[in-house]
Formats: C-alpha cells, structure tokens, sequence
C-alpha cells in the first residue's frame, strides 16, 4: 500500500492541476464580459484568477468550490433537511440497494434456470443481451411516468430501474459460474445418486461463488447509475439525480459538481463494501491468500 | 463365490461427429467379490469406459452388465461402489474432512464424523482434516479422494487410474498402501492403469485389453499371494513371468499400423 501512495497523489495532483487551469481559461469569457459591464478594466492577472474561481454559476467549477459544496451539502443542513446533500444521497442509496438486491435475485434465478434448461439457454439468453442494447435513457422516463400513473413512486420504480441494468452482470457471470464444475465432479455426484437440488448446493453453487462477487461488484455500481437515471425522470422524489437535474436547470454547476462526486463517492463505498463481503467469503472457503 | 460384476456381450459404440466409434466389443468378464482385478492395455482400449459402464455413467449399446446382482443404474442407486477418478475431484473450497464427508451429507449419514475419522485413518490421513486440498501434496490429494469414496463403506470400489498422474516413489508407497487397504476392509476391487507393474503388483486377476474395437485378449489369474505383498515381490521370477505374459498380451492386441 505504501508503494502505490506516491504515484496515486502525484496523478491528484496533476489532476487538480489541469482542472484549475481549465476552471480559469472556460470561466475566463464570462469573467471578463462581468468586468466589462462593471467598466472594471486592468483588473491584474493574479485577481482575475481569484475571481474565476468564485463565480456563483461557473462554467467549470475551481475544485475548492465542489469541495465546499460538498462540505456544506453533507454537515452544513440538518440531515432531513432537503437542502442536505446526505438526505438525497440516502434517497438515491435506498433506491439502489433495493434494485441491487432484487436485479442480483433475478440474474441468479435466470442463470439457474438458464443452466439447467437447454431450451431456456437457447431463447432467454439472446433476450437478455437485447435488454442492454435498448438505452436506459428511454426506458427510465416510461417506467417512471407508467408506474406513477397507476399509483406506484417513490423508491420501487427507480428500484426497477436499477434492478434491470444490475441483473445484467449476475446472470452472464453467473451462468458461466454454474458450470465451472469440472465434468468429474459432476461424475461423482452422479455416483451418490445426488438429487438435482444436492448438485446445486453442494456443488455449482458453492463453485459460482468467485464469479457471483465478481459479478455483483459491477451489478452495484451499474444499480447506483439506474437509481440516478430514474430519478432525472421525475423531479418529486428527491435523489442525487434530482440534484443533478435541477442544478441543470438553474445552472447551478457547482450543485451539479457536488452531486457527481457524492454519487462516484457513494459507487466507490459500495464497490469496497461488497469487496469486503468476497474476502469474508474467500477466507471461509480457503482461497489460497 | 458370487459375482459383483458380471459382463456378458458387452459393447458400446459412441456416436461421435465423424462417425461410430466402438469403444467395447463383445466384453464378457466376472469379477467375483473380495477380487482385486486390474484392466490394462493402451489408451482407447476401452479400460475406462468398462468401469464407466460397471458405474452406470455410461450406457452400454449391447450386451448385459450386472453389479451386485442388479442392473448398473440400480446399483448406482443403491450407491453399493465407490469411485475414485483420475484427478482428485477435491471440492476446493472443502476442508479435507468435509470433502471426505460429502457423499455422507447427500446419502443422509448420521454417523458422519466417526465414517469421516475411520476413512482418513485408513488412507493415513489423520491429522489433515482441517487441511484445505491445496495445502495438500497431489498423492495425499488423491488419498484423500480414496477416502472419500471408501467414507461409506460400498463393498466395490472402482478406480480409474488414480496414480496415474503421480511420480514413481509416491505411487509405490500407495500402491502398498492400497493393497494394505484391501487386505483390510475385504472390499472388491477393479482398477484401472497402463502400467504393467502397477497391474501385477496389486491384482489377483489381470484383465489384457486392446484397442479399435476396445476388446479384452487376456484374462490372467495371478499366482502372487494374495493379501499383502511386499514391493520386494516384484523381483521375483513369479512376478517377473507374470509381467511377460501381461506384455505380450499387450504387444500381441496392439498393432503399430498406423
């Protein structure tokens, strides 16, 4: 860990670097047509940075600015209150823990019955991969707007939304996770006269495992990003999505830069937190550290 | 003495992409109980497809085959033969003693951790039972494989090459063992190699087979003692005439035609 330090602060830094050069050249334009109109003029280079980097609604935030909205968002405002950047990112976590957990039920019940059923094999699978080929985009807003009208919101539709890119992810890899058993071990549970059931759970199953996590760590993250897509659908609920959209609405660019980061920052936690979940499991199951 | 495997006409032909291959022809062979038997011959003669057969994981296209008195998938159901494979078969993420416990948790044992504790001893694995298999050398692998399929104590054990893949030395010291084993728990036993050492060493009947058709051309009876045999056994005349004879059944059902 003590290797990898230097270089990861070292690429930050010339990350922060570019995007403060880059907050003065796009805000530069508008800086100076302000200037203008206050008949400011000969404002000195080192001042006129300062004041690309406190505009109200910049073209590119400077990073301070995101880091300050970000701080005031999350500890400046009760936590329930709507303008607490916390509130609507627990909004958007609940939507998608719950897609997760229904698109990671689903993946798995459709790869079981995919690997036990030739014919399901042949005629869900080229279903499943049409699924992601239509843009979630354009299905968010009818899932949203059709739910809402027959009485369902709030957190289940943007659930589904979720649920439908993460099941993605779990039924590929696990499809391919139930049949790493190698065809001797399959043999042998012939030679118990094992049930159907017993080969699942004492053998495909407990071998899937690896993959399952593997699978769910992209299934989480993608289940975050429906959550956000649903919620830009519809502006009522709340969500970092909602945050992302009404800050487009107004301009509000930092808002929008801070709703990003809770939201990269939030995929970040979940991808560890599940990473945490296939070391406990590798550790119980003797994985070769 | 009664029959626990009886062939009688036995074939297999398997349809294969360019064309039948026939795997068995006109197998006709009696393993009586407490036999140690082994099936030798080159690879494509059909050795393992027997015991396949004897296992009910594959089905024959003629003849007849009985295991303990009733047909193969009877048998199997009745889960009255152990199966030890080529390669350990070791569920990776199992300790030692829950893989050696796998065939009792499916057949419903409840006597589970004393069957466990008694296999181990057997194959001398005491000691190792919160091993997980990669801690394990590849010969303590396959015996504790061994032990897995004596866990429920079936009185016909099939072994497809299980040293096979084993170097000299190892696979000396649990051919010893093996027959130490045998004397032990009276089991009857078929198993299946290609080398003609191994055959002689551990058998009371040696079965020749041959390739295209996979056809059996001898079946010898050994004169060896039977029950423990010292390693030293295989530097007498006996056993040095015994391994002739088994070579040129080999020699005489091979042809180097192609």
């Amino acid at each position: 860990m003590a290797g990898k330090t230097v270089p990861i602060l070292v690429v930050l830094g010339v990350i922060v670097l570019f995007w403060y050069v880059m907050a003065v050249v796009m805000n530069a334009p508008w800086q100076q047509t302000l200037n203008a109109r206050a008949n400011l003029t000969d404002v000195p280079f080192t001042e006129f940075v300062g004041q690309t980097f406190a505009q109200d609604k910049p073209v590119l935030p400077a990073p301070h600015q995101v880091i300050g909205a970000i701080w005031n968002g999350l500890f400046g405002s009760a936590i329930t209150a709507p303008r607490s950047l916390a509130y609507h990112a627990g909004i958007t976590l609940g939507a998608t823990l719950l897609g997760f957990a229904l698109g990671t039920l689903l993946g798995v019940l459709l790869a079981v019955v995919i690997v036990h059923n030739d014919a399901s094999d042949r005629s869900l699978m080229p279903w499943i991969i049409a699924s992601q080929t239509v843009p979630i985009l354009a299905i968010a807003p009818m899932v949203v707007v059709g739910l809402g009208a027959v009485g369902v919101t709030g957190m289940v539709p943007k659930a589904l939304i979720s649920m439908y890119l993460s099941f993605f992810p779990v039924v590929v890899g696990m499809v391919k996770g139930l049949r790493t058993p190698e065809p001797i071990q399959l043999d042998l549970m012939r030679t118990y006269n094992a049930s159907a059931w017993q080969v699942f759970s004492k053998l495909r199953w407990p071998a899937s495992v690896p993959i399952l996590f593997a699978s769910m760590k992209v299934g989480i993250a993608i289940s975050l990003i429906g959550a956000v897509v649903g919620e830009l659908s519809n502006n009522a609920g709340g969500g970092l999505g909602v945050r992302l959209l009404t800050g487009s609405y107004n301009g509000q660019t930092i808002q929008i830069w801070a709703a990003l980061f809770i939201a990269a920052a939030l995929a970040a936690i979940l991808v560890i937190l599940v990473g945490w979940g296939e070391k406990l499991a590798n550790r119980r199951m003797g994985v070769r550290a | 003495m009664t029959s626990v495997v009886s062939a009688k006409g036995l074939g297999l032909v398997f349809k294969t992409g360019d064309g039948d291959v026939q795997a068995l022809s006109d197998v006709n062979l009696d393993i009586d109980k407490g036999e140690f038997v082994s099936f030798i011959g080159p690879s494509g003669c059909g050795k393992t497809t027997f015991l396949r057969v004897i296992a009910d994981l594959e089905q024959p296209t003629e003849g007849t085959i009985t295991v303990n008195g009733t047909s193969a998938a009877e048998a199997r159901v009745n889960r009255s033969y152990g199966y030890v494979f080529q390669a350990p078969a070791l569920l990776a993420w199992r300790t030692i003693d829950r893989n050696v416990a796998l065939p009792l948790e499916i057949m419903g044992y409840k006597d589970s951790a004393a069957r466990v504790a008694k296999a181990l001893e057997l194959v001398n694995l005491s000691g190792f039972e919160k091993k997980f298999p990669w801690q394990l050398s590849g010969g303590m692998q396959q015996r504790a494989s061994i032990a897995r399929a004596l866990a429920f104590d079936a009185d016909l054990l099939l072994m497809d090459e299980p040293f096979g893949a084993l170097d000299e030395i190892v696979r000396d010291h649990l051919n010893s063992e093996l027959l130490k084993l045998w004397a032990r728990t009276q089991k009857t036993i078929a198993f299946v190699t290609h080398s003609i050492p191994e055959a002689v060493y551990l058998s009371t009947k040696i079965v020749v087979m041959s390739p295209r058709p996979g056809r059996v051309t001898d079946i010898i009876d050994s004169p060896l003692p039977r029950g423990e045999r010292p390693l030293e056994i295989r530097e007498t005349p006996e056993f040095l005439t015994l391994a002739a004879r088994v070579r040129d059944g080999l020699r005489a059902g091979h042809s180097y035609e192609e």
